[in-house]
Order: structure tokens, then C-alpha cells, then sequence
């Protein structure tokens, strides 16, 4: 067994020691010696309205080159299914979300011949011979056309990340306007488990400013916003 | 794996840099000269850089008031500086509670070390790694090379960058120095392919390399764009996806960040990201924006077992303590590099270090002594291009003005410098000694233009001036003559 490491409590003290004289002082203090900054919205705030937002982030989605489907929730399966199949996917990996099996999705993938598993029977590994993801979101940003989501036991980071194609179903009530929203909503919770917002299909533009999608996550992603 | 590349050739550029590094004293002048030179540089540079400035105006058009958000994201990181020492600690409890482990390192050879303790204590043989600017200061990945583990650059810049044992060039876009010729004839070396210089075909060749790394890999590292201190959490942006590979499947994850990172609050997020990108690439969003930290949560079946924080001084406490201070509020956005008409004329290698442009000819001194870098200070016109780019309006001209004083204060001018200046100040103080002199020059300046109304060359101390432009021979009378000439009624306007 590996040696615990030193504890890094000594070190530390030393490190904050001299932050702290570097800042004039010798005494640790309680609070900040000034109150942080006010965010004043009217400067931060780009959308104000939360009338229209299902419109704006379906614009804003499909400026970040996602690909956006607007659909009535009976119109999902056969939309997704054949989304899918025009991206060459048969193999797909679903988070275990009582959303997604309320609307029978695994079923309606299964019986167009796919090959659906949910993560709650799955290794990690295997997301990596996957060819694309299908999840829900914790929530999606009008403001920024972005998806976001929330790692947890049901939701696995990978899904989203892993393969080729990623395909997201976005309720109305998953939209905030403005990620002021956004920040507010998760710091009122806490936010243990984190978020990951996605504006895209993963890209680069290193080699002679071309841009190329499709680098190290989703080469392209695919949005089913419910109405 | 330790010299892996030893037997490559090295690139021309490269082998250059690399061998003005190994001097002590770092040649600024002979380095940016020969960059300024090198039209195929500067070309590259000036397109990528003006497609990255004009790109950022548009965006910052989008915000209701940009220049009152860039306020408050500078009062948001000064806040935070001035309060580092609370913000550090209240960030090292929420680590903690989130099971993450966090350590402090005073120099860049104790983050190193840190690395490799966690490292060997898990046996970890296969290290991912993604794009973070403080490791690059440290030099990290050396370090791990040399000591015999398997790391690899995983964001497409930097992962060309290391096979091709080269330098980063720019904050944000490490290989905009690279064409597309000399990344292929690297990849056709480095994968034993055929030649293609199709950037997609390239990019698709290092994704299938890159991911049966990231499958295997067991260790992830990634750096930080901020760190929250309310919630004990890291915020990293890309475009990629390698961060997020880093942060997903290794089962130890280790962000190395310096601390001067810190923000107070999650909220304070929402104004630092609607600038970052906006700053950087004229994005409005990049596509990732992960928010994270502390171990995976019961039940979870991806992210880290184990979390570590390394924070890293390396010099910036000493910052902190000088009236340089406000140079850590920088984002690391590069919006500075893309609005420096002297960036873009010499790139990012003449400035002799991981930072370059003008936040760089500020750090660099700081962090590595003023007295091997005096030049950067200098490399500047002072035009302010940078302090209006900068999202967290740092005020970089003043800053290097503040620092060329430093250099006369602690004499790392020339010798011949300074007597020019003592004979100068001595004879401003014997008016007619000063104005015999003015004429004599004059004289001689008017002959050495021939007539032209300019000089082509100078002799000895001078000759730096004409060497790149000529220099307009002066007037017929003196300053001191039209003035005594000047018609009397003007001296009282009434």
C-alpha cells in the first residue's frame, strides 16, 4: 500500500503565511476586509425576458452549429430514431432518467433495431464503442444556446463526452435565460457534483486557424427541444 | 519514454529558441529581429491574431456594456486579491469537504515533485494531460518524461507542440507560429504515415491516437481558468474535450493552478465566462465549460477516485507584495497578444518564455528577474492597444513604464546609457554650453542627409535607429530660434 502523503498542513500555512504578509498582514482574518463586488444584473445580464427563451436558444443552439430539432413529445421517436441513423449510429448509451423512461425512448430506439443501453447496466469502457450518446440535461442556457449538464450516479460524465454523436432531449422547463440563472440556481444548491455547459460540437481551429469539429468529444450534437 | 524524441530533427525555429533559452542572458534583440525577419511567421501570426481581435470586437458588441463588465470582472479579481490569503483558505476547506486533497507549492520544483509523489504512490503509468499554462511555466511535462512516465499532450496544439519538440507561441493558440507543412511532415514522422496535409485528416489522426489514451489512462491533469472559492471547485474552459477526457475516465485527477486563480463566489462566474472566451477567440461561449472538483459521489461511475488541487505560488506571492499586484488579476484570454502591433510583428518566441505579448514582457521579468529580461519592458510602443483588449483592464502600459523605471533604478541599463544621460542632465544645466552643442548636431545631422531632408545611417551608438528606418534630418533653425523669432503679440493672446 502507497504511503499516506505528507498531510499538507505545514506546507500550506507557510503558503498562506506569505500571502497574507505579502498582503500587510500577520493575523489571519474572519471575513474579507471589504464586501465582494455586487454583480449588478443591468451590466451582466444579456436576456431579461423568460417569454420567447424556447426560440432564442433554439437560434443560439443553431449558431454554435448544433443540429436543432423542434418536437412535439409523440414526434421524439421516429425523429431521434431517424437522426440517428442518418449519423450511421447504432449503437447508443442512455442515462438511467425516470424523464427519458417516461417517454419510452429505449423502447421506441430498440425497436427501430438499435442497440440502446442504459448507463446503470453499463461499464465505462464500453461508452468508448458507443456510437453516440443519448441524454436528457440538467439544463439548457437561452442566452448562450448551451446544454448543461450534471454529473451524477444515474448521469455519467462520459455519455455526453465519449462518443461521436450526441444526441440531447431538452424540455421547456429545462431553459433559464441567462447563466446569471444558471449560476444562481447551482450555488443555491451547492453544486457538489458540478456542471459541464456545452456550446457545440467539440473543436479546434489550432492548425492554420481551420476549423475542424469533432477533436476529442462529439463531432456533432443534436438537439430534440420539446414543445 | 524518457528521450523519446531524442532522435528527431528538431525544427528550425525551435532549435534556435532552444538554444537562446540556454544562454543566461536571453537575446531579445537578435531573437525578435531575426522573428521580424521571417515573413512566413509573421504573415501566419498577423492572420490568426486579426481574425481573433476582429472576432473579439463583434462579440463584446453583444454585451450591453462591455466596458463596465470589464470593470467589474477587474474589481471582482482585485477583491479577490486583496483577500487572498481568506479566500485561499475558505477554498482549501471546500476542497476538502468535497474529499478533494489540495497542496500548496511554493516553487515550480515542488509542484513538480508533488506531481510525481501522486504519481508513484498510485502507480500511475499513463498520464493525460490538457492545455494549462501554469504547467507550462513549471515545465511539467518534461519533468514527467524525464522521470519515466508516460504523459501526453492531449489538446491538438500542444500534443503537436510536443511531438514535434517544440515551444508554445501564444496564451491561447499555442501552434499559430506551425503551418500546416511542418505539422504534417511531423505526424507523417511521428505516426510512420503518408503525408497529408489536410488539417482534417490531421486532426482525425491525432483523435485516434488520443483516445486509445484516453481509454487506458489512469492519471488525468488538467489546469484552471478559476477557482471557486465558495464551493471549492475549478472552472475550465476548451474547445476540445480533452479537459473533460481528463477530469472522466482516469481515476486520479490532479488540477495544477496558480493562485491567483481564486474567485469568491459561483455567480461570479457568470461575469468572468461571458468575458473569457469573448476575450480570447471572439466565442461567445467556448464549447466546454466544466465546472468541477472534490472525488466522484457514492454510486458514481466515471470522475475521479481521488481529487488534488496544487496550488502554485512560483513567485506570485512576491507579486502580490509589490505594486505590481495588479498583473494577477490576467485571465490568460491572449486578447492583449492579438491587439499588439509588436506581437504580431515578432511572435510569441521572441519574448524568450512561456508568456509572451505585452502581459508577457510584464510577468516574464517578474516571475524570472528583471535582469535577464530587461529588454521586454522595452518592447513596447507604449500605444495601449493591450490595457483596452484586457477584459480585466489591467493597466499594462503604466506598468511597463513603472518597470522601466525599475531598470534605471537598479542601473541593468548600459553603462554608455547612463553616461549619456548623467553628460546629458549636466548639460541641461549650462543653457549656452547646451544650445552650441544642439547646433553643432544640427549641423552634422543636416550634412549626414545630403540634401534629402533624410538620414539613411547613423555611426556607432546610434546606428540601431537608421538600421530599420530613416530618420528625418532636422530643421534649418532650432527650437531656440524660431521661439526667441516668434512675433511678440503672441506671448500675450489679449
Amino acid at each position: 500500500m502507497p504511503t499516506p502523503l505528507p498531510t499538507n498542513t505545514d506546507s500550506s500555512l507557510t503558503l498562506i503565511d506569505r500571502v497574507r504578509r505579502a498582503l500587510g498582514r500577520y493575523e489571519p482574518i474572519t471575513a474579507p476586509t471589504t464586501p465582494p463586488p455586487v454583480i449588478d444584473e443591468s451590466i451582466t445580464r444579456l436576456v431579461h425576458s423568460d417569454i420567447g427563451l424556447s426560440e432564442l436558444f433554439a437560434k443560439r443552439a443553431e449558431e454554435n452549429k448544433m443540429i436543432v430539432h423542434r418536437v412535439y413529445p409523440e414526434e421524439l421517436g421516429p425523429t431521434l430514431v431517424r437522426f440517428l441513423i442518418d449519423q450511421k449510429c447504432t449503437r447508443l448509451a442512455l442515462p438511467d432518467s425516470p424523464f427519458l423512461n417516461k417517454l419510452n425512448l429505449i423502447d421506441n430506439l430498440r425497436s427501430a433495431g438499435l442497440d440502446a443501453k442504459t448507463w446503470d447496466r453499463m461499464m465505462l469502457d464500453e461508452v468508448y464503442d458507443c456510437d453516440a450518446g443519448v441524454t436528457d440535461v440538467f439544463a439548457a442556457v437561452a442566452e448562450t444556446g448551451s446544454l448543461v449538464i450534471r454529473p451524477t450516479a444515474q448521469h455519467g460524465r462520459a455519455l455526453s463526452l465519449v462518443p461521436m454523436i450526441h444526441a440531447a432531449i431538452v424540455q421547456p422547463r429545462d431553459l433559464v435565460a441567462d447563466l446569471v440563472d444558471l449560476f444562481d440556481n447551482a450555488s443555491r444548491e451547492g453544486n457538489r457534483n458540478g456542471l459541464t455547459i456545452i456550446s457545440g460540437p467539440s473543436k479546434t481551429s489550432d492548425i492554420e486557424m481551420n476549423l475542424v469539429t469533432g477533436v476529442h468529444g462529439p463531432c456533432a450534437v443534436g438537439v430534440f427541444l420539446l414543445q | 519514454m524518457a528521450n523519446a524524441y531524442e532522435n528527431q530533427t528538431l525544427d528550425e525555429n525551435t532549435t534556435r529558441f532552444l538554444s537562446e533559452a540556454a544562454e543566461s542572458h536571453f537575446d531579445f534583440h537578435s531573437v525578435s529581429t531575426q522573428a521580424a525577419g521571417d515573413e512566413r511567421l509573421k504573415k501566419a501570426v498577423n492572420n490568426a491574431t486579426m481574425r481573433q481581435y476582429t472576432g473579439r470586437q463583434l462579440q463584446l458588441l453583444e454585451l450591453p456594456d462591455a466596458d463596465k463588465l470589464r470593470t467589474l470582472a477587474g474589481n471582482i479579481k482585485q477583491h479577490a486579491l486583496e483577500n487572498l490569503d481568506y479566500y485561499l483558505e475558505l477554498l482549501r476547506k471546500n476542497v476538502e469537504k468535497n474529499g478533494g486533497q489540495v497542496h500548496f507549492s511554493t516553487t515550480g520544483e515542488d509542484a513538480k515533485r508533488i506531481v510525481m509523489k501522486i504519481a508513484m504512490e498510485n502507480r500511475c503509468r499513463s498520464i493525460i494531460k490538457s492545455k494549462s499554462m501554469v504547467s507550462e511555466e513549471v515545465n511539467l511535462a518534461h519533468a514527467l518524461e524525464d522521470a519515466g512516465l508516460d504523459v501526453v499532450e492531449t489538446d491538438l496544439g500542444e500534443f503537436i507542440v510536443q511531438v514535434s519538440h517544440d515551444k508554445p507561441s501564444h496564451i491561447v493558440a499555442p501552434i499559430i507560429h506551425k503551418d500546416r507543412a511542418s505539422i504534417a511532415k511531423v505526424f507523417s514522422e511521428y505516426f510512420h504515415s503518408d503525408y497529408n496535409d489536410d488539417p482534417q485528416a490531421l486532426t482525425a489522426q491525432a483523435r485516434l491516437h488520443l483516445r486509445e489514451k484516453f481509454r487506458r489512462a489512469d492519471l488525468g491533469m488538467t489546469g484552471g481558468n478559476f477557482l471557486v472559492a465558495e464551493t471549492g471547485q475549478v472552472c475550465v474552459v476548451e474547445n476540445e474535450g480533452n479537459a473533460r477526457q481528463s477530469m472522466t475516465t482516469p481515476r486520479i485527477l490532479i488540477s495544477m493552478v496558480g493562485i491567483e486563480k481564486v474567485v469568491p463566489r459561483l455567480s461570479d462566474l457568470s461575469v468572468m465566462l461571458k468575458l473569457l472566451a469573448r476575450s480570447a477567440t471572439g466565442q461567445m461561449m467556448t464549447i466546454y465549460t466544466s465546472i468541477f472538483g472534490g472525488t466522484r459521489t457514492a454510486g458514481e461511475k466515471d470522475g475521479p477516485e481521488q481529487f488534488h488541487l496544487i496550488l502554485v505560488d512560483n513567485g506570485r506571492t512576491e507579486i502580490l507584495a509589490s505594486e505590481y499586484r495588479e498583473t494577477l488579476r490576467c485571465i490568460r484570454c491572449g486578447a492583449c497578444l492579438n491587439a499588439c502591433p509588436v506581437y504580431r510583428k515578432i511572435g510569441g518566441h521572441s519574448y524568450g518564455n512561456v508568456y509572451s505579448g505585452p502581459i508577457g514582457a510584464l510577468i516574464t521579468p517578474l516571475f524570472e528577474g528583471l535582469h535577464d529580461y530587461k529588454d521586454l519592458p522595452q518592447a513596447s510602443s507604449l500605444c495601449g492597444a493591450c490595457y483596452e483588449a484586457c477584459p480585466v483592464k489591467i493597466n499594462i502600459p503604466e506598468h511597463l513604464v513603472r518597470m522601466r523605471r525599475d531598470i534605471v533604478r537598479h542601473k541593468f541599463n548600459g553603462r554608455l546609457e547612463r553616461l549619456v544621460y548623467r553628460l546629458w542632465g549636466w548639460g541641461l544645466r549650462f543653457p549656452f554650453l547646451y544650445k552650441w552643442i544642439g547646433i553643432a548636431q544640427k549641423f552634422d545631422l543636416r550634412r549626414r542627409a545630403h540634401g534629402s531632408g533624410w538620414i539613411r545611417s547613423l555611426p556607432k551608438i546610434s546606428a540601431g535607429w537608421t538600421q530599420v528606418r530613416d530618420m528625418p534630418a532636422p530643421a534649418k533653425r532650432t527650437f531656440h530660434q524660431v521661439w526667441k523669432d516668434r512675433p511678440q503679440d503672441s506671448q500675450n493672446p489679449n
